[in-house]
This record gives C-alpha cells, sequence and structure tokens, in this order.
C-alpha cells in the first residue's frame, strides 16, 4: 500500500488530497498542518471579519469527510525537514512515505520599518489565527492603517470597515491593487473605497512607528504622521520554500518544480500551489502566482504524477474575481504586454478592458462587467484566434460568438439527439 | 449521467425556458407572481443566446471535470459524486464569482450568490425541458463519470 505525506492542508493540499483517493481507494494520505484547524478557505477570512460568515462556516469539507476518504490530518503539526521517502516533525518523529508534495504555501512579507515587530497591535492578514486575533482587538474608537493596497490588504480594509472608526491604508505603488489594475480601472476602485470609508495615500509607505507594547501611531516617508491603534501588515506575501531549501531542492523564488509533473528537483518531493514558480502560458515566463484556482490544478497534477500516472499540467494563467464593497472586479490573463492593444468600453458604473496581442485575447479587466466572464476566460485559455468569432468582443460575451460547428460541440460534447 | 441537450435548429428564441426555470426557482412557483411581486426576482438559469433567425438555449453542461468546481474558493461549489450534479451551495457561498470568471459556456448568474442551474433535482425533470413547446431541449442519458 502507497504512503503519501502533504504538508499544508489548504487549496493545493486537500485537493492533492481529493484527487489521490480517486486514484487509489487503498493508499495512505496523511495531511500535515501547523494551524490547529481543518482544511479552511483562506479568502473566506475577511468575511469573517465582517461578520458575513461565522467560525464553523470557513471549511472547505465538513469533517466526516476525512474519515470518510480516510484522509488522515495532522493539526497543530509543523514539519521540520522531508528527504525523498522521510518526513521529520518538529516535535521529532521521523515517518516514511513513498511521494511527499510540498504545498506551504505564502508567508507575509514584511519590509524592515524602524520598531514595527513585536507589539501586540500588529497583525499580518493571512490566517484564520490572525483574523479571529484582529477581531477580537478592534474596538469601534480605533484608528486602524493597513500597509498595503493589494488583495490582502484591501479585503483586511473591507473586512475591518465596520468594525472600527477609521481605515487608512498605505500604499508604496501610485494606484491600488497595482499588480492586477491598469491605472483608469485602479482610479474608480480607489474613489469606490473612498466612498465606502477606505481612505488610500499612494506613492507613501510606513517607516517608524510609536510605542513600546502598543504602538500609537505611525510615521510615513512622507513625513505625515497618523494615529494608529492597529497595524495590518499586507505589503505582500512570498514563497514558503524553507522545506524545499533545507531538502536541498532548487528555489529561485519559488520552488523550481518540472512544469509537466510538479516534482522539485529532490526525486519523490513534489510541490504546488503558492510556494512554487509556475509557468505561465500565456507569456511564457515563470512566475509566482499565489492564486486559489492554480494551488487547486497543480495539486490536482502532482496527485496523479506521484500515483505514477501520466497526466502533463495544462500551465497556469491569472484569473481573479473579487468584490470590495459591492464592485465587482474580475481580471484574468496579462494586465500588459508588448505589442497589445487595448479594446475599452466604459459607462455608468462600469468598465471593461480587453488586451489583445496577434489576433489573440491575451487579458482582461472588468469592473461590474464581469457577466459570463468566462468565455473570454476561454478564449485566452485557448488562444482562440479571434478572426474566428463573429460579434463584437466588447458586448456581452457568449457562445454566439462562435461558429454553429463549435457552438455545438461545446454545448452537447458531441452527443447527437 | 443525464443532461439537458439543446437542439439549436428548433429553437424559435420564445424564451419560455427561461420563463418557466424562473418560476420553478421562484417562492411562489407561480408564473405571473414570480415575475411580477417577488423580491428578490427570482433569477432564470438558462440563456437564449442569439436572435429569431438562430438561437440556442445555455444553461450548465454539469461537467465531468468542472472549472467552476475547481476554481471555486471556499468549497461551496461541488459536483455530487452520485448524481454528477453541480452545485452551489448558497449558505456557504460569499458571491466571490470565480466559478462565473471560469465556466466556459458563461452560465453562471450574479447575484449575492452564485447562481446556476441545478437541472430541478428536487422535482426530477428540469422545467425547461418540460415546458418547452418545440422539443428543442431534451433531457437524455450522455453517459459521462456519473450514471
Ligand atoms: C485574505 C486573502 C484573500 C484572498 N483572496 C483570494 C481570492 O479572492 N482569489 C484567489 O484566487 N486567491 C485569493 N487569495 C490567495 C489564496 O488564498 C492562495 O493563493 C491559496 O490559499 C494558496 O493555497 P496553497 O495551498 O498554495 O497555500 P496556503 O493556502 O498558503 O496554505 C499553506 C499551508 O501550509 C502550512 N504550512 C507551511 N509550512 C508548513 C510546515 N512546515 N509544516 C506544516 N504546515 C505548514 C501553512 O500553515 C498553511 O496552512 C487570498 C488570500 C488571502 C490571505
Ligand atoms: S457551471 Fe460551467 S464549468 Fe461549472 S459545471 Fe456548469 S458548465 Fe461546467
Ligand atoms: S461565487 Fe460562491 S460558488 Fe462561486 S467561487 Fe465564489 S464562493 Fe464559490
Amino acid at each position: 500500500m502507497k504512503q503519501y505525506a502533504i504538508v499544508g492542508a489548504s487549496a493545493a493540499g486537500l485537493s492533492c488530497a481529493k484527487t489521490l483517493r480517486t486514484l487509489d481507494p487503498d493508499c495512505e494520505i496523511t495531511l500535515f498542518t501547523d494551524e490547529p484547524f481543518l482544511p479552511y478557505s483562506r479568502p473566506i477570512i475577511s468575511y469573517y471579519l465582517k461578520d458575513k460568515v461565522q467560525a464553523d462556516q470557513i471549511y472547505l469539507q465538513p469533517s466526516d469527510f476525512y474519515t470518510k476518504h480516510r484522509i488522515r490530518v495532522r493539526t497543530n503539526t509543523r514539519v521540520a525537514a522531508v528527504q525523498t521517502g522521510t518526513l521529520t516533525t518538529e516535535g521529532g518523529e521521523t515517518l516514511k512515505f513513498d511521494k511527499i508534495l510540498l504545498a506551504t504555501g505564502s508567508v507575509p512579507f514584511v519590509p524592515p520599518m524602524e520598531n514595527v515587530g513585536a507589539q501586540e497591535n500588529v497583525f499580518t492578514f493571512l490566517t484564520m489565527r490572525e483574523a479571529e486575533r484582529l477581531k477580537a482587538y478592534a474596538k469601534p474608537n480605533m484608528h486602524a492603517v493597513i500597509i498595503g493596497a493589494g488583495l490582502i490588504g484591501l479585503k483586511a480594509a473591507e473586512g475591518l470597515r465596520p468594525l472600527v472608526e477609521s481605515v487608512t491604508v498605505v500604499e508604496l505603488a501610485d494606484k491600488v491593487l497595482p499588480s492586477i489594475l491598469d491605472d483608469e480601472a485602479a482610479k474608480t476602485v480607489r474613489a469606490h473605497l473612498d466612498a465606502n470609508g477606505v481612505e488610500t495615500l499612494l506613492g507613501d509607505t510606513v517607516v517608524r512607528a510609536e510605542g513600546e507594547k502598543t504602538i500609537t501611531a505611525v510615521t510615513l516617508k512622507s513625513g505625515k504622521t497618523l494615529p494608529c491603534d492597529l497595524l495590518v501588515l499586507a505589503v505582500g506575501v512570498r514563497p514558503n520554500t524553507v522545506l524545499a531549501e533545507r531538502a536541498g531542492a532548487e528555489v529561485n523564488r519559488g520552488i523550481t518544480v518540472n512544469r509537466d509533473t510538479m516534482e522539485t528537483t529532490v526525486p519523490g518531493v513534489f510541490a504546488a500551489g503558492d510556494c512554487v514558480r509556475s509557468y505561465d502560458i500565456l507569456d511564457g515566463q515563470e512566475k509566482i502566482i499565489a492564486l486559489w484556482p492554480n494551488a487547486v490544478r497543480e495539486g490536482m497534477t502532482a496527485a496523479y504524477n506521484m500515483a505514477g500516472q501520466e497526466h502533463k499540467d495544462t500551465g497556469s494563467f491569472a484569473v481573479n474575481a473579487i468584490d470590495f464593497f459591492g464592485l465587482r472586479i474580475c481580471t484574468c490573463g496579462l494586465i500588459r504586454a508588448e505589442g497589445a492593444t487595448v479594446l475599452t468600453r466604459e459607462g455608468e458604473g462600469f468598465c471593461k478592458r480587453l488586451l489583445v496581442k496577434d489576433n489573440r485575447l491575451v487579458g482582461f479587466v472588468l469592473l461590474n462587467a464581469s457577466e459570463r466572464a468566462g468565455i473570454y476566460t476561454a478564449l485566452i485559455q485557448n488562444k482562440v484566434d479571434l478572426n474566428t468569432l463573429s460579434g463584437d468582443l466588447l458586448d456581452e460575451p457568449g457562445l454566439m460568438l462562435f461558429s454553429r460547428e463549435v457552438r455545438t460541440e461545446k454545448l452537447t460534447g458531441g452527443v447527437r439527439v | 449521467m443525464k443532461k439537458v441537450i439543446a437542439r439549436e435548429a428548433l429553437c424559435l428564441d420564445c424564451k419560455l425556458c427561461e420563463v418557466f426555470c424562473r418560476t420553478a426557482h421562484s417562492k411562489s412557483k407561480d408564473v405571473v407572481r414570480a415575475h411580477l411581486y417577488e423580491d428578490p426576482a427570482p433569477v432564470a438559469r438558462i440563456t437564449v443566446e442569439g436572435d429569431i433567425l438562430d438561437s440556442v438555449a445555455v444553461n450548465c453542461r454539469h461537467c465531468d471535470d468542472p472549472a467552476c468546481v475547481n476554481a471555486c474558493i471556499t468549497g461551496a461549489m461541488h459536483k455530487d459524486p452520485e448524481t454528477g450534479i453541480v452545485s452551489c451551495d448558497e449558505s456557504r457561498c460569499i458571491g466571490c464569482m470565480t466559478c462565473l470568471a471560469v465556466c466556459p459556456v458563461g452560465c453562471i448568474k450574479p447575484g449575492r450568490t452564485a447562481v446556476k442551474c441545478d437541472l430541478c433535482q428536487e422535482t426530477g425533470e428540469p422545467a425547461c425541458v418540460k415546458n418547452c413547446p418545440n422539443r428543442a431541449l431534451v433531457y437524455v442519458e450522455v453517459g459521462g463519470d456519473a450514471q
């Protein structure tokens, strides 16, 4: 009987475990996590913060799922090291496994700042534990400062808004959501945040904090001082590669994996999710794509290859849907590409931007215009020649863009009736 | 599993499938009340695309390897291993629309939660199929990974 170990019980880890179970009904699967929880939805923590979701609603699967599928989840168990065939926990147990997956995800990136660290009111926003701590600490008279206007920083801002007196987000770049939005779309989002009581300070960052046990104020690069009763560090995340490095695997920002199989340079040790360097099928570059669907797909691919079944990964691209205070943002693919043209349509409360290169759709940004966005995503993923389509691409997309044959194939999967 | 298959050549663009889908997913289950008086207004999970010259009804394919389920960030979207039906557990959905962003036929509707076809699980026969006047929609066994 095969024995599999998975380090990290989140998007990539759970999807690997589920896939392994469908491929091999007899194998033994152990998931290790240093968190105290069964696998939960990491993106849901901002909804927990603002009380839209309760603590018992964060889980990806009901707890009997793991007994039913004989997946052993070892919570509160940090793995200290892995090697081909063995795994050592921090408690000192050494266990034998046929194949091991590293699904260790991301850790917060914290830039150096003077006098920021040990105080009780400094938070990150990556785990349920931190969200719980933040929720317990936040009081209606407090001024919150968040460093970083990326996805995680803005989700923290939205979650905190109803709990405190004021929320100010400080961002070093000259726009909000700098890694997914173009300038114009970012302006719209910023105005919307402002209208909902979240102030954003751009082109600036925190350099120093006042207060020993508790932070009371922060000083910005511009010299400005902000009152601060709680500080959230959300500058960014970086891949958690500690175990891979200890195992002697190649790491270059993210863990290096075989792009087809997800195996690392250490035989029998695989890696998937936020901790790896993914291959972007749109520009051929290797990069960190720290998004949920990507982690799930890579976890599945790893499972097939760990079980010895041939299965090539289809490759990555970014696709992301989020909303902030009711403004829907949906983005996919590249935000800029050399030699690309941008098709734009704007109107009252919505905006659509499609990036076209070599007659292929390579990216989009949709604000309050995500209807049937999956059609665009499929055009990007399948690199469909836009000359084969009919109709205006900027209209709400649909299957009528395709020829009748293609459309019928998509709808019937070849079934004739 | 059994799926709803559209026969494009027979579609009249009458949109009765939309009407009866909306009614089947309403509180009152009454055509008139569902259309005029319910708040929130019930949403049709099938959409007739095109125009009078060429139209086709599009709803969920209950895919064997569903992109929406793989992308769902909360576990709300799931495929029933016995029936093969892909549905959204609305009590766990946060309405992020990641599923919508990856569905290749564009059949998920935005709302407070993701809204999509559930093949009328409760009644056993999809309302769209039952009420199509020209049999442009049929409910047939098509194989796939759930029988
Ligand atoms: C607030 C927030 C909102 C987000 N919103 C979205 C969104 O809307 N859409 C989207 O696509 N993505 C979103 N993301 C990103 C998404 O959550 C990640 O891409 C995804 O969680 C990556 O999954 P993963 O399995 O690779 O790693 P992670 O989810 O990071 O999990 C890794 C796990 O491994 C554990 N671990 C690490 N080292 C060890 C060890 N040595 N021993 C034992 N356990 C270990 C960690 O504690 C952690 O539990 C969001 C993230 C956050 C924080
Ligand atoms: S919603 Fe879309 S992706 Fe999901 S099962 Fe239906 S057709 Fe497939
Ligand atoms: S909208 Fe709901 S079902 Fe769709 S991905 Fe988000 S949480 Fe999952």
